[in-house]
């Protein structure tokens, strides 16, 4: 492990995103949950960084980019729904919000 | 070519059309009006199409447009007048034409009037249709058509509960032989690879004799059904159920002589399978004189008249099975005519006395409607056979074809239903107009029908006398040679009666027909023989006659009621079980699992997202079992 | 062992940490002050990737915007809808944890087990010098054979600050009067139009003048002497409980 591989950067990479993944399924606040999409999407990121980097080509970065860029709506609209949440329900705990059943 | 030949059938089916469409709310009780007119120009046209044949002696016709363009099944729509079906046409639209004017007056003031004067044009352009046909699947097509108006009409009351019996009971029994007429046509197109006339009658002389012999057993299966034969005459006395223009339009004249029609039509298929020949005129004779006994032993009026068409059916068969194709095709057009006749005068009568139909309850209406007494003495008279009226001539020369024909049996047959034919009309006639009156007096009134009835009784009461003329002398007629185009050819070989034949069998015809007369003189007016006593005597004969033959029993215990068991069964075990079990089931496998599954839908967002999670710790593990070198 | 590495180690080390502090604190406040650590840590290793612009991306936008936003709104939430959400779901935890295991142990596998297929792409670091740096290149990159993709994405974050904007919205008393009828319960109507479709009614908690202490819930209710009185006020109420 003298030279640094592009397999450093995909087990972050895993690391992040498997952490993220077990805020999403264990946290009950949106908020969290909102935050660990988050962190999901930049583990995705170093993914694709890393390969960029390992295979002297710039199309990972763009694809980073576009992740950033979607990511971004993303939180706007979703922040916005917790708003909206917040108001209509009075709560952030997904455990009670059961909209979705009917 | 005559490019005005589509109009004929075009005039009846536009009124039909019109009146079926507005009549109900906008012409109603005028709705006679334009089936009249269209009717009218049918039959004007008609005999200018007549004319025409006769004048040059060639078919005429007309492509309409090509049907069905399939590669080498070529059918066209397409109208062809020779002189058979010149003949046809003038009868059809002639008789229906005084059909249509006398149902002016006697469906007058029914709730159903447009309905019943757009029925009646749709029937007559279908039998158009069926005569101008120039192949036989557009033979076939209307055939059926006529077999629906039929249907329509015997159910015109339809709230009647025997009325709607009696129509399905028609089209029921209709199909049975509809059935053998379209597996004949396919049959037909397997052997032949056509279906137009020429075309089929050429091909016949090099098909196997036991092909043609199927293919002509076949289309008699049509002609045995539409035309009332043994053993599917049932439904046609119980046809009356219908108004009787239409018995006398329908279930006399024209429609139950299609299949008398199409085996002449098809004569060159018949006469090249001497068994198919000799099945027609055994069943044929058969017909005609098992219809005769049993008319000679019914009570309503009209029954006995309907009898009277299955029997002068089966003298129109017997003549085609032994060849005598003019002779058939002449017995149809004088008997369109006075059994038409009969028909509408029975009608007058039922109309007079108030709709009754039992001549029990009949008797000495001379007197009280002269017009439709001698009219119909006139018909009846045809119907016997008496000198001169237009059945004597033809019948006489069926009975003669017969003897000359090689099958004397089969003419002997024919001379004792005539003696019974004799009898059995004048019977009616002598229980409906004469002797005493045994009506009850105080509530029924008889009376004269209106001039729009009488009228058309006295149209048909000359053609009853003088139709038979064209036909004079026997076996050289005009019509005779009018018809002669049609039924040569083909390796066909005319009769050779000497005069001698036809004088002798004329003499014993009058003999036979008088015979009849007189008897039933002595048994109805005299009194000197007692037709009770009589039937006493005869015992079961009598009874066997006046069961008819037991046929309608027969197929109500092999036919009806096995086949009334398993329709109840297939409905109560197969269709309620099976069928419906098999689909609740599913219905209630699918509610029952989508109950437990709906469990899964817990609107937690958790869930959803462990769900996820799973699914993409399978897919991920999928890829690497198959995309990694891991365990390879 | 290079310098690289070391600093690849660390800089991730701390990023995976903080990563568990985001999933793991118990506040709210916490976990984003969590995230923006493990994300500048992530930024960092960026760079050491040639990612400069990335880089400063990953800030301005994930630090600097996202999770101010973040913040924002975890202060526009009512306090008391955000609870120190702990416990529960025993199960669910139970399948996560295994879940997460396998399916690392899987993407593990296949990082070990994978081959380099394909030719290196053209930007080589001297490639990207040559341009003038990872800007220019990716400049490049981006609007010669992109750029339908990035009108896309612009139209994208148009129509998601259009969508933020309505969902943000104050309620329209129609939407309000929808809400409290599909959503509450009207205290002040025991025959309101929950009790209409024959849903049991909870008994009425204690009164004391207008407000109403709730046995459930954490918020008071306001009771309403009329139906109109939802109407001039913030929905009040809590879900109904099947």
């Amino acid at each position: 492990m003298s030279e640094l591989t592009a397999n450093h950067f995909l087990v972050l990479s895993a690391a992040l995103f498997i952490i993220g993944m077990m805020g999403v399924l264990t946290r009950r606040n949106v908020l969290v949950i909102f935050m660990c999409v988050e962190l999901m999407f930049n583990a995705v990121n170093v993914s694709f960084i890393g390969f960029a980097w390992e295979q002297n080509s710039l199309v990972g970065q763009t694809f980073a980019l576009f992740i950033i860029a979607v990511a971004a709506a993303e939180a706007v609209v979703g922040l916005g729904i917790i708003m909206a949440l917040s108001r209509r329900l009075d709560t952030v705990d997904i455990d009670k919000v059961r909209e979705l059943r009917e | 070519m005559a490019n005005w030949l589509f109009l004929i059938p075009l005039a009846p089916l536009a009124a039909a059309v019109i009146n079926f469409l507005f009549g109900r709310w906008y012409i109603r009780d005028r709705a006679h009006w334009l089936a009249i007119l269209g009717v009218a120009a049918a039959f004007v046209l008609s005999v200018a199409a007549f004319a025409q044949v006769a004048g040059d002696g060639e078919a005429i016709s007309q492509h309409l447009y090509t049907w069905i363009p399939a590669g080498d099944f070529q059918i066209p729509v397409a109208l062809t007048v020779d002189q058979l079906t010149a003949v046809m046409l003038v009868v059809v639209t002639g008789v229906g034409l005084l059909v249509h004017i006398y149902s002016v007056g006697y469906m007058h003031g029914d709730p159903g009037f447009y309905r019943f004067f757009s029925y009646l044009p749709l029937f007559v352009f279908s039998m158009l249709m069926l005569v101008l046909a120039n192949n036989y699947l557009l033979l076939f097509v209307f055939w059926e058509a006529v077999g629906l108006c039929s249907f329509l009409l015997i159910g015109f009351w339809y709230r009647r509960r025997s009325a709607a019996q009696a129509a399905k009971k028609a089209f029921v029994v209709n199909r049975v032989g509809d059935f053998g007429f379209g597996l004949g046509v396919m049959l037909i197109f397997v052997n032949l690879g056509t279906l137009e006339y020429t075309g089929v009658f050429e091909g016949v002389a090099s098909l196997p004799q036991g092909t043609v012999t199927l293919i002509a057993l076949l289309l008699f299966t049509g002609a045995i059904g539409k035309s009332a034969q043994i053993p599917l005459f049932v439904w046609l006395p119980d046809a009356m159920e219908g108004p009787t223009p239409v018995s006398a339009l329908i279930h006399a004249a024209t429609m139950v002589t299609a299949g008398i029609f199409m085996v002449a039509r098809s004569w060159a298929i018949f006469a090249a399978s001497p068994d198919a020949m000799l099945v027609v005129a055994i069943i044929g004779a058969a017909t005609a004189f098992v219809a005769a006994t049993i008319g000679l032993t019914q009570y309503d009026i009209k029954k006995v008249i309907a009898y009277s068409t299955v029997s002068q059916l089966g003298y129109m068969a017997f003549a085609l099975g032994v060849g005598a194709w003019a002779a058939a095709i002449f017995h149809l057009m004088t008997h369109a005519f006075f059994k038409g006749l009969l028909f509408l005068g029975a009608g007058s009568v039922i109309h007079g006395m108030h709709d009754e139909q039992d001549m029990r309850h009949m008797g000495g209406l001379k007197k009280y409607m002269p017009v439709t007494y001698w009219t119909f003495l006139i018909g009846a008279a045809a119907n016997a056979g008496i000198v001169p009226f237009a059945g004597f001539w033809s019948k006489d020369e069926i009975i003669v074809g017969a003897w000359v024909g090689g099958r004397p049996i089969i003419a002997i047959v024919g001379l004792i239903a005539a003696l019974f034919t004799s009898l059995y009309m004048f019977r009616v006639v002598f229980l409906t107009f004469h002797g005493e009156e045994r009506f009850d007096r105080h509530h029924v009134k008889p009376h004269e029908s209106p001039a729009v009835m009488t009228i058309p009784l006295l149209i048909l009461s000359a053609g009853a006398v003088l139709a038979g003329f064209v036909g004079f002398p026997p076996e050289n007629g005009a019509f005779h040679h009018f018809l002669e185009p049609v039924f040569s050819g083909h390796g066909a070989e005319a009769h050779h009666v000497s005069t001698a034949t036809t004088l002798t069998f004329g003499a014993i015809s009058t003999v036979i027909a008088l015979a009849g007369l007189g008897l039933a003189y002595a048994a109805y007016i005299r009194g000197s023989l007692n037709p009770a006593t009589i039937a006493a005597r005869l015992g079961p004969l009598y009874q066997l006659a006046y069961r008819r033959w037991y046929f309608d029993e027969i197929y109500e215990t092999v036919i009806v009621h096995p086949l009334y068991r398993l329709s109840v069964w297939l409905w109560r075990v197969v269709d309620v079980q099976i069928i419906d079990g098999t689909v609740n089931g599913v219905a209630a496998l699918v509610s029952f699992t989508a109950q437990r599954w709906r469990r899964v839908q817990t609107g937690l967002v958790a869930n959803y997202a462990l769900a996820i999670a799973l699914g993409t710790v399978i897919i991920v593990g999928v890829y690497l079992i198959v995309g990694s070198n891991l365990f390879q | 062992m290079s310098a690289e590495v070391l600093v690849f180690d660390i800089l991730g080390a701390v990023a995976v940490l903080a990563a568990a502090g985001v999933v793991l604190a118990r506040k709210p406040v916490h976990s984003a002050l969590s995230l923006v650590v493990s994300f500048v840590n992530v930024a960092a290793i960026y760079v050491i990737l040639r990612a400069e612009f990335l880089a400063a991306a990953q800030i301005i936008v994930y630090t600097g915007a996202i999770l101010v936003l973040v913040l924002f709104v975890i202060m526009l939430v009512h306090p008391e809808d955000l609870p120190e959400f702990h416990g529960g779901r025993p199960i669910q935890r139970v399948l996560a944890l295994i879940l997460g295991l396998v399916l690392l142990g899987e993407v593990l596998a296949a990082i070990l087990t994978r081959t380099v297929v394909g030719q290196p792409g053209p930007w080589s670091e001297q490639a990207v010098q040559a341009v003038g740096g990872n800007v220019q290149a990716l400049g490049q990159v981006l609007y010669s054979g992109y750029v339908l993709p990035i009108q896309a994405t612009a139209l994208l974050l148009l129509v998601a600050t259009i969508g933020a904007l309505v969902l943000a919205r104050p309620d329209s008393p129609r939407v309000r009067r929808v809400a409290r009828d599909t959503a509450t319960i009207s205290l002040g109507h025991p025959r309101g139009a929950d009790g209409a479709n024959g849903v049991e009614l909870p008994a009425l908690p204690p009164v004391a003048g207008d407000r109403i202490k709730p046995e459930t819930g954490e918020r008071e209710l306001v009771m309403a002497k009329s139906g109109d009185d939802f109407l001039d006020q913030p929905v009040w109420g809590e879900r109904r409980r099947s």
